[in-house]
């Protein structure tokens, strides 16, 4: 029984992880259909430029939480405006050359920095006990921190002018060019978005998991799994499903190990579907 | 007439071309790269099987990988469980041959496994995404993570797959006691390859391979003629693990080693590599493909293996976004406009323009 449930205290935060880790993927293909394979890629980029920024400088977290979002951020612009733009609407031809542009940047990184794992310590030190479960500080900031996005999310969404023309864009795009809203601007801004939030949830990671440049393809299959299951286009069902999923599996990886109850939800997953096709959270349906 | 022209591509003459080198090889070559040569030709093969469905239905699986590495494993235990427990299980305490390695021990039933297995894995996948009703991305994302996910799972019950080292020591094919040579495995992995190759082309050639063309193309106006879709796209993605199930088998008695490295998301990746730069739907791109880079790729390798990893996205990368049809595509489509160029009489010839201007004559007659 305590097993069960410090077990679920660790999901929580888990659940922040892949929160983060998926949300980039969901806003970027809700709005411009397109699946960014190298997505992986940038939250490795990010755990890279958190490792520089605090092991190698010795800044402070919360400046490499800022600067692996703005790296990131800034490489997805360049991205966006000089590859996607160009397969805009071909999504075979972009799964390609996002797929492509993956193994260019691990391969990239695996050359200037080397094979061999990064370690970044822990920003906060400490922890603090609840009836016998200890609970480590960092947990309880990255909670924070996930909420935090969330909040974020949703107001640049629902309360800016920005936000308006995205779900402008979202839903119907030739209105929205026809209603002067300039799509190409607001695709790039997102993948800026997108990719930034990657980076983000690349400095978050590192603390706590090894740093290195095949990292990536490990997270990208979590971030998937959410997608399928949250449906696309859908923040709270992203969130909703990010702790569906990180629950499930550390509570069973409390008993099992944690690959036999990734692949046994992994399975469930695919049999929902099945029936639930836009995804267990969605109930609307365009 | 459409049809016609098709027919006389450069494709085919590219097949017979690429053949007869490989029938030829052995008597260049040396042993050395004859073996490696063979391995080319598993790989050819491995490539064939994504293109019947890549190509011809235009479901792009990113995991095809999971399907050779599945024969293979199955293979590999096979020849493990020969001879009682495999010396990597004994390490983990096991004592008895597990029960589905009693099976395994029955080689011809391996062998039919090794086909089977994959085939199954797929068809329970297929069902379940293909009578669903999700968006065509789906299938690629969920292709991928189960891919990463098999890798993974091979990766952690070492007791049963041998981990990360894989399993190694594996023999090459006896027939009677004696064990083949290298030339004989070349000649028997060819032979494998011409019948799978025939077996392709007629599949893609038939009627069945039209309605999956159509699939590809306009899947709800097949629905509207009476089709169903998800049968066609289920029998095609089956008979596709299949083949690469059959490839993974192939590849165990001459490279007598698998690891989790062949059934997982980068090997994947490679034959997505393959069939984007040799071009997919014509069989033609896909041996291409396969047997260029895999060449290249183990004459390079060998001393630039940074490097090489770094060409190849970007050869995808260049690819895609300048030649989406790939090399086989780019050069058939270059031809057949050349030819209905010609019968148009856009490429101007002096005939063509005394032609307009006679035609010009008798109509200004007529008035």
């Amino acid at each position: 029984m305590e097993l069960l449930i410090s077990q679920s205290i660790n999901g929580l935060s888990v659940s922040a992880m892949l929160f983060i880790t998926a949300l980039g993927l969901v806003i970027i293909f809700g709005l411009m259909d397109v699946v960014n394979m190298a997505h992986g890629e940038f939250i490795m980029i990010g755990a890279y430029v958190t490792y520089f920024v605090t092991t190698v400088f010795h800044f402070p977290f919360l400046v490499a939480m800022l600067s692996a979002f703005l790296v990131t951020a800034l490489l997805g612009i360049v991205i966006e405006v000089t590859l996607i733009k160009r397969l805009y609407g071909k999504v075979a031809e972009t799964l390609l050359a996002t797929f492509a542009l993956s193994i260019i940047l691990q391969q990239l990184v695996r050359m200037a920095f080397g094979p061999e794992d990064k370690f970044v310590g822990l920003p906060m030190e400490g922890s603090f006990s609840l009836q016998g479960i200890v609970i480590p500080h960092y947990n309880v900031f990255l909670i924070a921190v996930a909420l935090g996005i969330l909040a974020a999310t949703l107001a640049l969404f629902y309360k800016t002018g920005f936000g308006m023309q995205l779900r402008a864009v979202t839903k119907n795009r030739s209105m929205a060019q026809c209603l002067g809203v300039n799509t190409a601007r607001i695709d790039t801004l997102t993948f800026a978005c997108g990719s930034g939030l990657a980076g983000l949830a690349g400095a978050l990671i590192a603390p706590v998991k090894s740093v290195m440049p095949s990292m990536g393809s490990y997270y990208i299959v979590d971030g998937f799994l959410t997608v399928v299951l949250g449906g696309f286009a859908s923040i709270a069902g992203t969130a909703a499903s990010s702790v569906v999923i990180s629950e499930s599996v550390t509570v069973m990886a409390g008993y099992i190990s944690e690959i036999t109850a990734k692949v046994l939800v992994f399975l469930i997953i695919i049999v929902l579907i099945r029936f639930k096709p836009e995804g267990l959270f969605t109930s609307e349906k365009r | 007439m459409m049809k016609e022209m098709k027919n006389i591509g450069w494709d085919k003459y590219i097949d017979v071309l690429l053949f007869a080198f490989l029938i030829g090889f052995p008597l260049v070559g040396s042993l050395f790269r004859v073996e490696m040569m063979s391995k080319c030709i598993v790989y050819i093969i491995f490539a064939l099987s994504l293109d019947i469905l890549w190509g011809s239905a235009g479901l792009m699986n990113l995991g095809q990988a999971m399907f050779f590495g599945l024969g293979g494993y199955v293979l590999a235990l096979s020849y493990a469980a020969r001879d009682g427990v495999p010396a990597f299980m004994a390490g983990f305490g096991v004592t008895e041959v597990p029960w589905f390695m009693q099976i395994l021990q029955n080689t011809p039933l391996a062998v039919l496994l090794g086909m089977v297995v994959p085939g199954v894995v797929a068809g329970l996948l297929g069902y379940f995404i293909f009578t669903s009703k999700v968006k065509g991305v789906f299938f690629n994302i969920i292709t991928l993570s189960l891919a990463s996910l098999i890798e993974m799972f091979f990766n952690n019950q070492q007791k049963y797959t041998g981990g990360a080292n894989g399993i190694s020591g594996l023999p090459p094919i006896t027939i009677g006691s004696e064990p083949l040579s290298i030339t004989a495995h070349y000649y028997l992995m060819l032979a494998v390859g011409v019948l799978v190759y025939l077996f392709c082309r007629w599949l893609t050639h038939s009627r069945f391979g039209m309605i999956l063309r159509s699939v590809r193309d306009n899947e709800s106006r097949l629905q509207f003629l009476g089709f169903n879709p998800a049968a066609f796209k289920l029998t095609i993605f089956v008979i596709s693990g299949m083949i690469a199930g059959l490839s993974g088998m192939l590849y165990i008695p001459i490279h007598s080693f698998i690891s989790p490295g062949n059934i997982g998301v980068a090997f994947s990746t490679s034959v997505l590599v393959w069939l984007a730069v040799g071009g997919r739907g014509n069989l033609t791109g896909a041996m291409v493909g396969a047997f260029l880079i895999t060449w290249m790729e183990s004459l390079l390798s060998e001393q630039f293996e940074n490097v090489w990893l770094l060409l190849l996205g970007a050869a995808m990368l260049a690819v895609v976004m300048f030649f989406p049809k790939g090399l086989v595509g780019t050069l058939l489509d270059w031809q057949y406009n050349r030819k209905i160029d010609r019968q148009m009489g856009l490429v101007q010839t002096d005939d063509s323009v005394e032609l307009r201007e006679s035609d010009f004559a008798t109509a200004k007659g007529k008035v």
